[in-house]
Formats: structure tokens, C-alpha cells, sequence
């Protein structure tokens, strides 16, 4: 391991409150060091350069079934053939190309938010295979059978919290998200929209319940991240409501509601679309344990892909191209793919875009806000820096808005926001608050033992989406990957996971289940750490969860 | 992976040998030879316990039909490798890491890569790169699905289980299994033959399955404008009006033999989407024969494309007409052919315009001497590794059972792609 000196950087390290300080960085064996005890192998003059920790994706499909249905259906967009990596279009990449462009835009951690527990050593496996990052998913709860039929039944949280750690343990997860509580489930039932307090026809439950249910569950084992909610009525107008609904369902327990742009509509005015940003981010301030990320949308060619096949399959009649797959998956969830071109002609996508712009801006803590595309479903995660320009400079933002093909300027409250992010807040969004929030002590911050995952920004470069595009060095587990804008060295990185503590006897009932209703056994479904690290190709690193299981 | 002397009883092992992946195989392995102790049928018993035959133990390997030793076939496989201009390797059966590393291997000699089936997977993947397409899986089918259409002339027979694991369970959760509906349309005498599982709830039908397209039009228009019988159409309409969560399963391995073969396909998958406009639906195409799940999933997310590409230099390009191994081969565009076959038993037909090489399970079959032959462990016997199950969605892990004499088709690739 090489040992590195970032000498006269300015610093911006949220997690230690040092905000555009001059400080030198010292790193040792893949750790940040408060000094080297011999002469460094590499120092790196930072004199104009700005530092900070390596960025956190904490909502990105990166890898998963779903994405490669899409790779594989949308074929003709692969024709990149002025990149230098491969043809593979942004928005669906090949695995060497998401590592490649990750690591350029100076972003260390991504997390695949939709890992379906079934398919989690094909989520891994993809995910294993792109370089660089570290990275770790999310398993889908919420719509499985044993889980609804354990709630329908009554059964104590205790039991639920069991199977909740143990799902965790055997897709070797870092946290569990719930996708339309219930709703892929009752579109197995042939039910078409199931709202927050309906009952599904099978198990009379409501979506509201799985959430509180799960919440609890979460909060329970000690899961560093809250749960995280894809809301019901994805994408319909009016659809605040039930966003609002979701947040209360958590009674006061963490949450982190994802891609909340997609839940932030209004159905007033003549086209029964509107921005309902203000209630939202209203209940985002005000309630303390509420994150969100934004899943802003941005115009261009893209695929859209989800779990929430209930309502994927009502959205295929927008697919562009006229294309679309939909499935539902071994009793635990579903998927759906349908390709999408958001364009400024039209005023629902125009009005999505300022509406993810208004949640942003109006949003008061940079810590409780993530910056997200939901890549690719908004736009593709290579769009960040542009994203991050829109929050920084109102001129710009408003210049755009101006430019639009469509006047939504009636619809949007955005011309009269005048704040700008400054660089401390982006910093925040994008390192120190993701990392907390998914429990990664060791990432999102330039403290002393931190895995060195650093990014350098040149700060005479004065366009901030060319300065965050590309960074001038990137350093990954303190190996320098990207030196002036070059590749220098190809790494790998490791999954991100938790181990919550279950009562084994959990796993006697899953077996009777999976005997009698699963067509593979419960031994086959549960992915071992050395079957990560042998088979799949990825080594681990358990994190700590916040506090002992409370029973 | 045990020694050769322990004596252990091996649980939950996976079938690597068809795409219905079985994973309750319980072995007793003693002195290094298998015997499976489930009742399995004789079929599915037999392709573990031949394992125990001396050519798994002794094969060596050859040049031009003469023994020799690893390091001379791998320096004669390398030599062929840098002398050739245009080399396809043919991954005739493998795991996701095989596929992983011929992947790999491709991108140091700039080769072609496909799979043996494309032919077929591509004409299922050809359905969602077009139209809409609801899919499902095993699980879902065998608990949700009160009505199931299996178009089928020989499928029982290549997936034993099937039937009693899948298709007609003793158990389903969100419906009484007695009342499932399963019709077996197709050659009914062979259907009947190759059923070993007897049931009352399966009813199989005699249909001529170039005719799928109109049978689906039948039913749409309820209409029987076929050869069946009314009193069958009619038990047939009556069972799907009824159904709450409709499956209609194919091989297109079967279908391709037709040369509407696309359109049949077509036809399946419209019918579901058109179902689902009010009820529940879903299709299942049973593929992952030979691992060609395995090759296309990993083809994908490493090249974007699922198969037929070539390493440019720079990046994988994909041409479905221009790397089509079938063409390349017969038109001799290309110079040298490496076939991977880690698990099949089906005899490779080698084209002798060319240079061959096969990294192949000890007892491949071949037509015609390769010029190199390497045996290799099988996935799933000899090596570690995880593969697709038909449905695409499942990927299992396999195991060592016993203890290999064979270096692992991955190492293979790597010593004679090494630069």
C-alpha cells in the first residue's frame, strides 16, 4: 500500500464541520493518517485544488435483472462509439463503463437501491464486476408472500424483525426497502392501484401497515438506514397525498422516502398536473427522522425500471420506444422496464423537472436531502454535474427555464426561489449525510481512519459541471485511480453489509415454507460470505449496526 | 471441496445438467465417487453418478487425437491462438464465471464470443426488444397459477421434475392446488410418454404447435376455428375465462424447428399482454440449456449485448448477423474455433476448414479429432460457480462435489490467453 501527501488542499469535510479550510492530508495503507512517520511516495501539490471525501451514491440501479433486461431490450442506444470505453448508452451502461464514469465524477460508494433478495446473487455478481467502487444493496420487502402473510396473520413485531435481519443476512444487504407497500403483490391479484389505506384483496392489509410494520422492524435490529420507501401511486397526479401518508405510517420512526420527486404531484389546473414540492418538502423540514433523495428528472433518452410493476405495467402505454417488459418474480416482488424520453415539449416532464428543482431548493437541511436522478429512471447518474449547476447558480437554472420549449412558468414557483447551493451543502449532500445515513463510519469524511476515498477538484476551473465532471485526482481506498483526469490504476471494490441479529429459529420456519411453497431450498437462496468472495467475486465489509436488536 | 479419502454426505447440492437446476441432490461421496441417495428419477441420478467412470478420472489430453500433457496443449492452444487472424470462441455449455472469463479471454485476443443456442434465446429476446412482454417465474407459477398451458411436444422429457416441482405441486399457497388446470399441448403421444408424473389435474391435448397462432386466435374470437374437438376447445376457453393468473409456458428450442417460429412466439406473448388489459397473465419461456441464461446474462452486463460480440480493441461490438458462429463457421470467416463445453453432453459438430480447439468435460463428444483437446472440471462437480435457471431470474450456486483431476475451464482460458 502506498502512502500519499494532498499538501495546501482546501478542505471541505462536513462530518468535521471544516468547511473551505487549508489543510494538508496524509494517507497510509488505504486509511487517512494525522501524519506519515517516513516521506510520503506520492505528494500531490492541491494549491488550487478543493478536497473532499469521495462522493456516495445512496440510489442508483447499478445492477439487478432489471438493468440487464434493459441493456439487453434496448440494444440500438448502445452506438457510443466516440466513447473511449465501450458503446453501452449511458443510461443502461455495461459494468466496466458504470465503474469508469462513477470514479471520474469522483464517487467512491453507489448503492442499488432494488435488490430482489431471489436475484441478489445476480445483483451482486453485476455489481462485483464493476471496478472501483464500492458498493451494496437494498433488499426488497414488503410484497413477498411470507412477509405479507406473517402481518395478515398477526404475528409479533419480534418474528418479523427476525425474518426482516435474516433477509438482510442472506442477500447480504445493507438495508431493506419497500416498493409500493403491497401494490406488486395485489397486481399478482390482478388489483390496479392499491392507496395507502386500502386493503389488498389477498391479505386485507394495508400499505400503511407494511410501512409502520417494517419501519419498526428497521428501527428494531439497529439498521443504520432508515427504511427505505418508494411510496404508492408512483407517478400519478395527486399523489402528494399519499406520499404524506407514507411519511405519517413511520409514526415517527426513521424514513427515507426515495425518488420523492416522482411523489411530489398535484392534480390541480387544466391539465390535472401540478407541483405539490411545497408540501413535501414543508413535512421534509419539519419532521426530524424524514430524509428524502430527489430522483430528479432531466430531458433526454432514458429507460425507466422499477420494482413496482403495478405500476410500470400502467406506464407501459408511454414506453419510447414502444417497448416494454414487465414480470413478476417467485412470489417476492416484481419488475418492470419501459424505456422513456423526457422532453421539454411536454409539460408533465418539463414541470417534473422543476418540480425535483423545487424540492432541492426548498429543502432547509442539506443533510436530509440526497442528490439522485434514481438513475437511469430521471436521467443517467453521468448528468450529476449538470444537476449540481441547476442548484448552484440561478442564472443559469433560470435561463433554462426561460429556453424551455413548453411555458411552464405559471406551474413553478422556481424563478422566485433565489437560493443557490454553496459548495459546503453539495459536499454534504453527497458525502457526509449519505454516509451517516447508511452507517458508514469509515466514508464520507477525511477523519483519521477513514478509508482514504477522496476526491480532488481543480477550483480554477470556474463551471462547476465541468469541475465536478472531472475531477483532477480521485483516490480509492488511498490508491490515486485518477490522476489529471486520467485512469491510472484499476482497483476493486467491496460490498457494503450489515448483520443483524436474529433468532435462529426463523430460519426452521423458512425452511418448512421454502420446502413447501419456494421451488428452490433455503441453503440455495442464502448467499454465504465466502460464496461472495469465492463465487461472486466481491469481498464484504460488515458495517455495525447503531445498537444492540431491542426486543 | 472434500479430499479424496473423506467419506460425507453432501445436502441441497445443485443439478447443473439441466436448466431446471434441482437443488435438493443429497450425494454420499466415499473414496471420491458419487452416489446420490434422493429418490430421483433414473435420468437425473445417472448424469451425477457418471461422474464415477474412469474417463472422468484418467482423460488426458490431446493434439490431433494424441495424448499429451497440459503444459503441451496449452502451449499448442497458444500457438494457435497468436496464428490465428480471426479466432470465435463458442461457449457450447458454462457457468456465469466461464462466461465471465471467456469474456475475458476474448478482449486479449480480440475474439468473437457466442453461444451455441443463440439462434434460439435470441428469437425470445427479439419479443421485448420489439413489443410489450409480461413475464414470470417458477415460483410464481407453481403458487399463483390456477391455470397453466404448457405448448410442448417433448419438454417433459428434457425437464424430468417439472411437472411435480413446478407445473402440478402438491402445494400452493394462494390457491388449492387440487383445482389447478394444466394442458399439455403438443404431440400428445410423446407428451404422455415423457410425463412421468401421473396426475388427474393435467389434460393433454394432440395439436400440431406450428398451428399455435391460430389456436391463440380461437380463443381470442372464441371461435374454435382448429382441429380440436369442441367439447376440447371448449373445456380449454371455459378453463382460461375462469383462470385468475393464466401461464402459458413454450420451448422455443422446440418452436425454432417451425419457420414461423418468431411469429408463434409473438402470438404467445400478445395473447398475455391482451389478457392483462383485465386479468392476470404471464408467459415463461423455459430456456438456460447448455447455460445459455448463464452466457446471455453475463454477456450483457459486461458488453451490453447478450451474445455476438468481438473485442475491437477497445470495447466489445455486437452484430447478430456479422458474429454469428454458424455463419462464421460454415462461410470459413474465421480461422479457429474454441469451443467451452463444461457441462454438456452433446456431441459438438467441428467444421475441419479450421483450426479447433475444445476445452471440453472429459467426455465430450466431437464429430471430427480437434486439433487441441483440454478436459476440464464441471461446474457444479469439480469446481464452484453459480448458473441461471430457465427463468432467468434465479441463479443458483453450485458445488465441488468430489475432488477434480482437471484444471477449471476459467484456468484453461487464462494459460492460453495468457499474454
Amino acid at each position: 500500500m502506498s502512502s500519499l501527501h494532498l499538501k495546501n488542499g482546501r478542505i471541505f469535510d462536513p462530518a468535521n464541520n471544516i468547511f473551505n479550510k487549508n489543510k494538508d492530508v496524509y494517507i497510509n495503507d488505504g486509511k487517512i493518517v494525522e501524519s506519515l512517520d517516513k516521506k510520503p511516495k506520492v505528494t500531490i501539490d492541491c494549491k488550487d485544488k478543493i478536497i473532499m471525501p469521495g462522493a456516495i451514491d445512496l440510489h442508483t440501479h447499478i445492477g439487478g435483472g432489471k438493468v440487464n433486461i434493459a441493456r439487453i431490450m434496448l440494444q440500438e442506444f448502445h452506438n457510443n462509439s466516440d466513447n473511449d470505453y465501450d458503446l453501452t448508452a449511458n443510461f443502461i451502461p455495461s459494468t466496466l463503463k458504470t465503474g469508469l464514469q462513477y470514479i471520474e465524477m469522483g464517487y467512491t460508494s453507489c448503492f442499488e437501491p432494488a435488490l430482489l433478495p431471489i436475484n441478489a446473487r445476480q445483483s451482486h455478481a453485476e455489481m462485483a464486476d464493476i471496478p472501483f467502487i464500492d458498493k451494496g444493496g437494498y433488499a426488497m420487502l414488503g410484497n413477498d408472500d411470507f412477509l405479507l402473510d406473517l402481518i395478515s396473520r398477526g404475528a409479533d413485531q419480534s418474528e418479523i424483525n427476525d425474518y426482516v435481519a435474516f433477509v438482510i443476512k442472506a442477500s447480504q444487504c445493507i438495508g431493506i426497502k419497500v416498493v409500493n407497500p403491497g401494490g406488486i403483490n395485489a397486481f399478482k391479484f390482478n388489483q390496479r392501484a392499491l392507496n395507502v389505506d386500502e386493503n389488498s384483496i389477498r391479505y386485507k392489509i394495508t400499505p400503511r401497515k407494511i410501512v409502520r410494520i417494517l419501519a419498526r422492524a428497521v428501527y428494531e435490529l439497529g439498521i443504520p438506514h432508515p427504511l427505505h420507501v418508494h411510496c404508492s401511486n408512483l407517478g400519478v397526479p395527486g399523489n402528494f397525498k399519499s406520499t404524506i401518508e407514507t411519511i405519517k405510517a413511520a409514526e415517527g420512526l426513521p424514513i427515507h422516502i426515495t425518488h420523492i420527486q416522482f411523489h411530489s404531484y398535484g392534480n390541480n389546473g387544466d391539465r390535472n398536473f401540478s407541483s405539490a414540492s411545497a408540501e413535501i418538502t414543508e413535512q421534509l423540514n419539519k419532521i426530524p427522522n424524514l430524509t428524502c433523495d430527489v430522483g430528479q428528472v432531466l430531458f433526454g433518452q432514458t429507460a425507466t425500471m422499477s420494482g413496482d410493476s403495478m405500476k410500470q405495467h400502467a406506464n407501459h402505454k408511454h414506453a419510447h420506444p414502444d417497448k416494454w417488459l414487465c414480470m413478476d418474480i417467485e412470489c417476492e416482488a416484481g419488475c418492470g422496464v419501459v424505456p422513456f424520453k423526457y422532453t421539454d415539449q411536454s409539460f408533465v416532464n418539463a414541470l417534473q423537472w422543476a418540480i425535483g428543482l423545487e424540492t432541492f431548493l426548498l429543502a432547509e437541511d442539506a443533510n436530509k436531502i440526497f442528490l439522485t436522478t434514481d438513475h437511469p429512471n430521471g436521467a443517467p447518474f453521468t448528468s450529476y454535474p449538470h444537476l449540481i449547476k441547476l442548484l448552484m447558480d440561478k442564472t443559469f437554472r433560470d435561463d433554462l427555464l426561460d429556453q424551455m420549449s413548453t411555458d411552464i412558468s405559471e406551474h413553478t414557483i422556481l424563478k422566485d426561489i433565489r437560493r443557490e447551493y454553496t459548495l459546503s451543502e453539495i459536499a454534504t449532500m453527497t458525502r457526509s449525510a449519505p454516509a451517516r445515513i447508511l452507517g458508514l463510519k469509515n466514508k464520507g469524511t477525511l477523519s483519521e481512519n477513514a478509508d482514504a476515498d477522496i476526491t480532488i477538484y481543480d477550483s480554477n476551473i470556474n463551471d462547476v459541471e465541468k469541475m465536478f465532471a472531472h475531477p483532477s485526482h480521485v483516490i480509492k481506498d488511498g490508491i490515486e485511480v485518477v490522476r489529471n483526469g486520467e485512469i491510472k490504476n484499476y482497483i476493486w471494490g467491496k460490498t457494503q453489509v450489515i448483520k443483524p441479529e436474529y433468532d435462529q429459529s426463523i430460519e426452521k420456519k423458512l425452511d418448512k415454507y421454502f420446502k413447501k411453497f419456494h421451488t428452490i431450498g433455503l441453503s440455495n437462496y442464502m448467499i454465504s460470505n465466502d460464496e461472495m468472495s469465492e463465487t461472486i467475486g466481491s469481498e464484504i465489509n460488515i458495517n455495525d449496526c447503531l445498537r444492540k436488536r431491542i426486543s | 471441496m472434500p479430499k479424496i479419502s473423506d467419506s460425507i454426505n453432501l445436502k441441497n447440492i445443485v443439478c447443473p445438467f439441466c436448466s431446471l437446476h434441482c437443488d435438493d441432490i443429497s450425494i454420499d461421496v466415499t473414496d471420491n465417487k458419487l452416489s446420490v441417495k434422493n429418490d430421483l428419477l433414473p435420468s437425473c441420478k445417472a448424469k451425477f453418478e457418471k461422474h464415477n467412470r474412469k474417463i472422468f478420472n484418467q482423460q488426458l489430453c490431446l493434439i490431433k487425437g494424441k495424448e499429451t500433457d497440459y503444459k503441451s496443449a496449452s502451449d499448442y492452444c497458444k500457438k494457435l491462438i497468436s496464428n490465428s487472424r480471426e479466432t470465435l470462441m463458442l461457449n457450447a455449455s458454462s457457468d456465469v464465471n466461464i462466461s465471465r472469463e471467456i469474456l475475458s479471454s476474448a478482449s486479449k485476443i480480440n475474439g468473437i464470443v457466442d453461444h451455441i443456442n443463440s439462434n434460439i434465446f435470441l428469437k425470445n429476446i427479439a419479443i421485448y426488444q420489439r413489443r410489450g412482454y409480461m413475464a414470470t417465474t417458477l415460483t410464481e407459477i407453481k403458487n399463483k397459477s390456477d391455470t397453466i398451458i404448457l405448448f410442448s411436444d417433448n419438454i417433459l422429457r428434457s425437464y424430468p421434475r417439472l411437472m411435480e416441482m413446478v407445473l402440478a405441486p402438491k402445494n400452493s399457497f394462494s390457491i388449492n392446488p387440487k383445482n389447478k388446470k394444466i394442458f399439455v399441448i403438443g404431440d400428445k403421444k410423446s407428451n404422455v410418454r415423457g410425463c412421468s408424473h401421473k396426475d388427474s389435474r393435467i389434460t393433454f391435448i394432440n395439436y400440431d404447435n406450428k398451428n399455435i397462432p391460430l389456436l391463440l386466435e380461437s380463443l381470442v374470437s372464441k371461435t374454435n376455428k382448429t382441429k380440436l374437438s369442441n367439447q376440447i376447445f371448449n373445456k380449454l376457453l371455459k378453463s382460461i375465462s375462469k383462470a385468475k393468473y393464466l401461464s402459458i409456458l413454450w420451448s422455443t428450442s422446440e418452436l425454432i424447428k417451425y419457420n414461423k417460429c418468431e411469429q408463434i412466439i409473438y402470438k404467445i406473448s400478445e395473447y398475455i399482454v391482451l389478457i392483462n388489459e383485465t386479468s392476470r397473465a404471464a408467459c415463461l419461456s423455459i430456456s438456460g440449456n447448455d447455460g445459455d441464461a448463464s452466457s446471455m446474462q453475463t454477456s450483457a452486463w459486461i458488453s451490453g449485448f447478450p451474445t455476438r460480440v468481438k473485442f475491437t480493441g477497445n470495447y466489445f461490438e455486437y452484430d447478430k448477423d456479422a458474429y454469428n458462429s454458424k455463419e462464421l463457421i460454415e462461410s470459413n470467416s474465421v480461422d479457429l474455433v474454441i469451443y467451452i463445453n463444461s457441462i454438456s453432453s452433446k456431441k459438438l459438430i467441428l467444421n475441419k476448414k479450421h483450426k479447433n480447439i475444445i476445452i471440453g468435460q472429459p467426455t465430450t463428444k466431437y464429430n471430427i479429432n480437434p486439433d487441441v483437446f483440454i478436459p476440464c472440471g464441471v461446474p457444479g462437480i469439480d469446481y464452484k460457480g453459480h448458473i441461471f435457471r430457465m427463468d432467468n431470474v434465479v441463479s443458483l450456486p453450485l458445488s465441488a462435489v468430489k475432488v477434480s483431476k482437471f484444471q477449471s475451464a476459467q484456468q484453461i482460458l487464462r494459460d492460453i490467453t495468457k499474454e
